[in-house]
């Protein structure tokens, strides 16, 4: 494939703004969370888009696909702590709206 | 045939992730997330990264999504919990204002970015050949990247005991008490 590198940042910056909007506008725990997950993937594409920049056929640089596997470890940690505060918002005041956590609010 | 691909994909990925953000039914974003991951992960195989590929679909779509459905499943969000709250899915106000400028700072920053920066063409060999061979990845990663692996094992474990803290059910202490007491008691 001879895409640009160029394209496949401004992909990820497209599916970077997405998630942002998501994380401010949705009012949904969950889809909040699954924002986050949109922007981890959009950093790990323009990881990859740099890694594929700076290799050639005998000199491969693996510093963007190890550092993609990172990322994608650090997006199960975060998916798994956050859904378990989620149950345990969703115990104490049956919902999941961000709304309902204002307790340190003023 | 791989370049229109990419195009294909990046547009289905653009259409699911605005799928994410729109559908009002969890469910539903759950699915259009799957779908995102999925065309994602081939973008990743067209680019000659075949493992990083794998690890995508395996975690992301395998693990993570299941985990998300469970969730959304779990705590039955589907039915009463969305429709009570239709017209106020999508925030109103000034998060709301703040969010889409927010959003619409870094698609600007973001396109003004790629677009302006000069980049040499990749090497067209790469994605026959592969860009990630797990040889090569795996001699990095447990000698270079030893200390972050090791990190990363540990923050899974603590990640794994700390779930099961906050996801624990709390019951009420008097018969824990009492039976602490007969315990000691005995002792």
């Amino acid at each position: 494939m001879n895409v640009p590198t160029e394209h496949m940042l401004i992909l990820a910056g497209i599916l970077f703004s997405i998630g942002v909007a998501g994380f401010f506008l949705r009012r949904n725990l969950i889809v909040v969370l699954m924002s986050i997950e949109l922007m981890l993937n959009a950093a790990n594409i323009t990881f990859i888009a740099a890694a594929r920049q700076h290799s050639t056929v005998g000199d491969l640089s693996l510093e963007g696909p190890i550092f993609a596997i990172f990322v994608i470890a650090i997006a199960a940690v975060e998916a798994a702590v956050g859904l378990a505060l989620v149950i345990a918002l969703f115990r104490r005041k049956q919902t999941v709206s961000v709304d309902a956590v204002n307790l340190l609010r003023d | 045939m791989a370049d229109f691909l990419f195009y294909v994909a990046a547009l289905v990925a653009v259409l699911t992730a605005l799928g994410v953000v729109a559908l009002k039914n969890p469910v539903m974003s759950v699915t259009s997330l799957l779908g995102c991951f999925f065309s994602v992960s081939m973008i990743y195989l067209l680019a000659g990264f075949q493992f990083i590929a794998a690890i995508q679909i395996m975690v992301y779509a395998g693990a993570i999504m299941v985990l998300f459905l469970f969730v959304v499943m779990l705590l039955n969000l589907g039915t009463d919990e969305m429709t009570d709250q239709v017209e106020q899915h999508i925030g109103k106000g000034a998060r709301a204002k703040a969010g889409i400028g927010v959003a619409l700072a870094m698609l600007v920053l973001s396109l003004v970015a790629a677009l302006s920066t000069r980049f040499d063409g990749v090497d067209p060999g790469l994605a026959e050949n592969g860009n990630d061979p797990v040889p090569a990845l795996a001699g990095e990663m447990f000698t270079r990247y030893s200390l972050p692996f090791e990190a990363a094992s540990v923050l899974l474990l603590a990640t794994a005991v700390g779930v099961m803290v906050l996801a624990k059910r709390h019951r009420s202490p008097r018969p824990a008490s009492g039976a602490n007491r007969e315990t000691g008691g005995a002792a």
